[in-house]
């Protein structure tokens, strides 16, 4: 009987169950590969850095080791370490097809594979183990970057060694591999390696890097600090958390499928209530001869319970494909293990397949208030206790159609809740990533990083006389004088450079030694900051801090904190919390009259520059054009530009806002479809009625479109309203977890007012209408054999 | 008086399972300005489906109808709308009405919708207005259509197929959903209507209301087997005509 019924039920309510399904399927293929996903890239990373061999302390050094290898061999906190060389350059230093190499991050290096004590992966997860002489390996993401392919040649250019490799293919590098640090590893021969290494005029760009095993990484720290010439230096968790951008998508993948299951719920109650509507004849007359309520019952659940096993077997195999290409981008830089295999996607179809049946169970309730007289009196009770219309036509000045369109919706709101709830939860998500995205593209995010300035030179070209002539202050300052000279020179009048210069200092605390990183400008005021919380330092002896260091150093605004200085050991007074993207969040800031040494200095970001003309934003983008052809670089950034630099994850971004878009749209076209469908099955009697007293299709179609776009037009106007107050909710954790506590939220009215909603709108404008013709079918005739 | 209804050997066949079923065959009459004219015969006899071919609601499959000197069936489907929508009115037998409308926008729907009518919105209220006190249901015109009864909802139904001063007004069974009191209002309200100049077509198996008709058609598998004209003599009680009437139809077999 079972099957019987099924049967029928599919055979007559076609485009409902066509929809169903679909919303299902969606549902389990989001959920599946979502789940999968998250376990995937949160393991992954571990089980990446264990393969990788990465041990509990990283640290690069530059023309030397600075002290560090005297420090770790007399630490009494070090179990073991390791030491290799590499030569760090530009891309300027290396020529791909006659042009420089497009990379992600300027700050490149080049090693033999032979020393190193890092493993690196080929694109079938099979280690590299050895390099032939005149070949190179590059990490992941270079080929796609420059169109690169293997056998294709590389000139690599130093100084007074100049040597052509064969490209033999890409890596997976644990270390540099992801977007938040996004250097590019050059791998050699050994042979290769030694003809760089014995170039006396590279000697300033050798470097190190060291590995640490160490139970104490904290200590460790604090006693590095008095080592210098540090470029970069993380404990192993930290490290981990520059993949945090392909957690971040994978987590979007798993909010998305959360919204897709609550947009499925609502589609399925609308489905499971209108069934139940439309057979209350049936179940009256079921009623009648005596059938009990759990039996009808059984009856509606089975044909969900099918829906959901073929939608969840359909969903698991979808999702296996679709999570992989979610992830490609991640997987193309990661060895990626997760042991669970498919579980977790099986583990997420049963989880939908038990979530669809248990709510069916619920919305199937409506079965109980039918009763036998329901199916004499054509599902009428007649009874009404509020009056429902408002709008009255002999008041109104608008067209039939608009009166008739908005008339149903003020008459009877709660019947377009289905729609709106799903258009509304898919919009507000896709338009909050898009907010995210249009922040991280602006410059509203500036502060995060250091203060607001005109244009900022990072190019390594530029930099590279500044980091490595070290201990000689007065060059930081030639070239502050040099760079405003020759921008007045070319008619742009500057007001200051200034630079932001990192200092890695030992600090103490609470009876503790930490080891931190301080930002300095010594040519703005460090009031030119913006603070969360407190005053900002007013003399060399007070200092603001993350939240993050706070916590770290157990200290709060009104503690002391001792800073060595190199020169000198001094207490200084914490003023003031401030938020920073830098370090994710672990850094602390001096007052530009603080006694720091450019010796050690560790990172410099690149050159402010703050013209003396105030420009406006496009002749500050026509600018940085012609400061990129003054000097042959490439590292030259607005404010916004400089941002999206930092982030280095913009494309992707913009890429998730497509998807999202394309997602939000093939809901759209399903619950629009499926909608209007059912309007057009309930409101048969009246459209025939509307014929034969002569309304021309052309009025009922209009009818029909417009009380769509209203109802939709709202759930977007609503979904844009709330965009900021949501996107807060689920994405200032996620900010939080990069060190920004308090982001200001750039609102971009072109894309969240018109463009995204407008394209949602658009789609169901397309849809409703394609649907609405149906109404052509409906004959005024029809009136005599409407139930 | 010049005919406003015209039909010449009208056919309609149906065809199911490839069998062909012939609802009318070689039908002819008119219909002249002002008249009130009775289609009667037993169910399954064509009725409705005349009623729907000559109103343009459905298409023949041969023959002329000509209503206002056009042929319907050379006119398009919007311009059939049209003229549905500013020469025609209809009653069915069961009273369909738009759900989230009140009555009186219910009856206003038409009038808003035509675009042919030059009268100002403020006209067109006031007229349905005056229609439905003439139908004596002004009262309930902000009522929602569950809040009438059924003889008040069919009388309204009326205001709205004369709300667009229809030429010719056609009813499917008007009374066929009605206790025998609402059926009276409602007849009342058509003769009423007729008596002003309205022509009415209508379709009925119930010989007390085809007996307040000037003429019958009676139909009988698809063909008219007779006309009946009623007696003119206005001091003739309901009864003598309706007993006029049923003797005519016995004599034809009813």
């Amino acid at each position: 009987m079972y099957w019987n019924i099924l049967k029928r039920d599919i055979k007559r309510k076609k485009t409902m169950n066509v929809i169903l399904l679909l919303f299902t399927i969606l549902a389990a293929v989001f959920v599946a590969s979502g789940l999968n996903n998250v376990v995937t890239v949160m393991n992954g990373t571990d089980y990446f850095f264990e393969k990788a061999g990465i041990k509990d302390y990283v640290l690069f050094t530059q023309n030397g080791d600075g002290g560090v290898e005297q420090i770790l061999k007399t630490s009494g906190c070090v179990k073991d370490y390791s030491m290799e060389k590499c030569i760090w350059g530009t891309n300027g230093d290396i020529t791909y097809q006659g042009e420089k190499l497009k990379v992600k991050n300027n700050t490149l290096l080049i090693q033999s594979l032979d020393t190193t004590q890092f493993h690196y992966f080929l694109e079938d997860n099979q280690e590299l183990t050895e390099i032939a002489d005149g070949e190179i390996y590059i990490t992941a993401g270079s080929f796609a970057r420059n169109d690169m392919h293997v056998g294709d040649t590389i000139r690599i250019q130093m100084k007074n060694t100049d040597k052509t490799f064969r490209v033999a293919g890409e890596i997976k590098d644990a270390l540099l591999g992801s977007d938040l640090m996004g250097n590019t590893r050059f791998l050699l021969s050994e042979n290769d390696f030694k003809a760089y290494e014995a170039d006396k005029s590279l000697e300033p760009y050798l470097g190190r890097i060291f590995q640490v095993e160490t139970d104490d990484t904290g200590t460790l720290s604090a006693e590095l600090a008095s080592a210098t010439n540090i470029l970069f230096s993380s404990e192993r968790a930290t490290i981990r958390l520059s993949y945090v951008m392909d957690m971040i998508l994978a987590m979007l993948v798993l909010v998305l499928s959360i919204c897709l299951i609550i947009v499925s719920f609502v589609i399925l109650k609308f489905v499971i209530t209108f069934s139940i509507r439309e057979e209350f004849r049936e179940i009256g007359v079921m009623k009648a001869i005596g059938i009990r309520n759990a039996k009808i019952r059984r009856l509606y659940i089975v044909k969900y319970l099918a829906m959901a096993i073929v939608g969840g077997i359909v969903g698991f195999f979808v999702s296996i494909p679709f999570g992989n290409l979610l992830i490609a981008s991640v997987s193309k830089k990661m060895v990626l293990g997760n042991e669970g295999g498919y579980l977790f996607n099986a583990i997420g179809v049963l989880a939908v397949i038990g979530l669809m049946v248990g709510f069916a169970y619920l919305c199937t309730g409506k079965v109980r208030k039918l009763t036998p007289v329901d199916a004499i009196r054509n599902g009428q009770t007649g009874e009404r206790y509020h009056k429902k219309t408002i709008y009255r036509l002999s008041k109104s000045r608008a067209r039939t159609p608009f009166y008739m369109a908005l008339n149903d919706i003020l008459s009877a709101p709660r019947r377009f809740i289905t729609i709106v709830l799903p258009f509304f939860i898919c919009s507000v998500f896709m338009l909050g990533v898009v907010m995210v995205t249009s922040t991280m593209q602006s410059k509203s995010m500036i502060t995060c990083f250091g203060k607001e300035s005109d244009i900022y030179i990072t190019d390594p070209k530029m930099m590279k006389t500044v980091l490595v002539d070290k201990d000689q202050e007065p060059v930081l300052q030639e070239n502050y004088q040099a760079i405003a000279d020759e921008l007045e020179a070319a008619g742009m009048p500057v007001d200051k450079v200034s630079m932001e210069v990192w200092y890695k200092y030992a600090c103490e605390a609470n009876g503790k030694l930490y080891s931190v990183l301080f930002q300095q400008n010594t040519e703005t005021h460090t009031t030119d900051y913006t603070y969360e919380k407190g005053t900002p330092p007013q003399n060399a002896y007070e200092i603001a801090i993350t939240p993050m260091i706070a916590d770290q150093l157990g200290v709060e605004i009104g503690d002391t904190v001792t800073i060595d200085f190199g020169t000198e050991k001094r207490d200084c007074v914490v003023t003031a919390l401030f938020q920073t993207m830098n370090q994710l969040g672990k850094v602390g800031r001096l007052h530009e009259e603080a006694p720091t040494s450019m010796k050690y200095s560790t990172t410099m970001p690149g050159f402010q520059v703050d013209f003396s003309d105030h420009p406006d934003e496009k002749e500050i983008r026509t600018r940085v054009k012609k400061i990129k052809e003054l000097y042959g670089i490439t590292g030259v950034f607005d404010a916004a530009g400089y941002c999206v630099d930092c982030m280095g994850v913009g494309d992707t971004m913009d890429t998730v806002c497509l998807l999202l878009l394309a997602i939000t749209g093939i809901v759209v076209i399903l619950v629009t479809v499926l909608m209007e469908r059912s309007f057009i099955s309930t409101e048969h009697g009246q459209i025939a009625l509307l014929k034969a007293i002569g309304f021309s299709n052309r009025s009922i179609f209009w009818w029909h479109v417009i009380r769509f776009m209203l109802v939709a037009g709202f759930a977007e106007i609503l979904a844009v309203v709330l965009t900021r107050p949501i996107t807060k909710l689920w994405c200032d954790p996620i900010w939080a977890m990069m060190g920004a506590t308090n982001v200001d939220y750039y609102f971009s009215p072109v894309r969240i007012i018109l463009i995204y909603p407008g394209i949602v709108l658009a789609i169901t404008w397309i849809a409703v209408s394609v649907t609405a013709f149906h109404i052509r079918r409906i004959r005024g005739t029809d009136i005599v054999n409407v139930e | 008086m010049a005919n406003i209804l015209e039909v010449k050997d009208l056919c309609k066949t149906y065809v199911i399972d490839k069998r062909q079923n012939n609802v009318l065959r070689n039908v002819n009459f008119e219909v002249e300005e002002g008249d009130m004219v009775a289609i009667m015969g037993p169910s399954g006899s064509g009725k409705s489906t005349l009623l729907y071919s000559v109103s343009g609601m459905d298409v023949p499959t041969s023959g002329t109808v000509c209503f206002a000197g056009r042929d319907i069936a050379k006119l398009s489907q919007t311009e059939l709308a049209k003229v549905r929508l500013d020469e025609m009115g209809f009653i069915f037998q069961q009273m369909y009405m738009m759900k989230n409308l009140t009555i009186l926008d219910n009856i206003l729907l038409p009038a808003m919708e035509s675009k042919k009518d030059e009268r100002s919105r403020a006209e067109k209220v006031a007229f349905a207005e005056e229609l439905m006190r003439k139908l004596s249901i002004i009262e309930v015109a902000d009522n929602d259509i569950n809040e009438v009864s059924g003889g008040q909802l069919q009388r309204a139904c009326i205001c709205r197929s004369m709300v667009n001063h229809p030429k010719l007004l056609f009813a499917d069974e008007p009374t066929g959903a009605l206790n025998r009191a609402a059926s009276t209002e409602v007849m009342d309200a058509l003769g009423k209507l007729n008596r002003e100049g309205t022509t009415i077509m209508m379709v009925t198996h119930d010989a007390k209301v085809a007996s307040r008709c000037k003429r019958v058609l009676y139909i009988l598998d698809g063909t008219i087997k007779g006309e009946y004209k009623a007696p003119e003599d206005e001091n003739l009680s309901d009864a003598d005509r309706e007993r006029r009437l049923q003797n005519w139809l016995l004599d034809l077999g009813w």
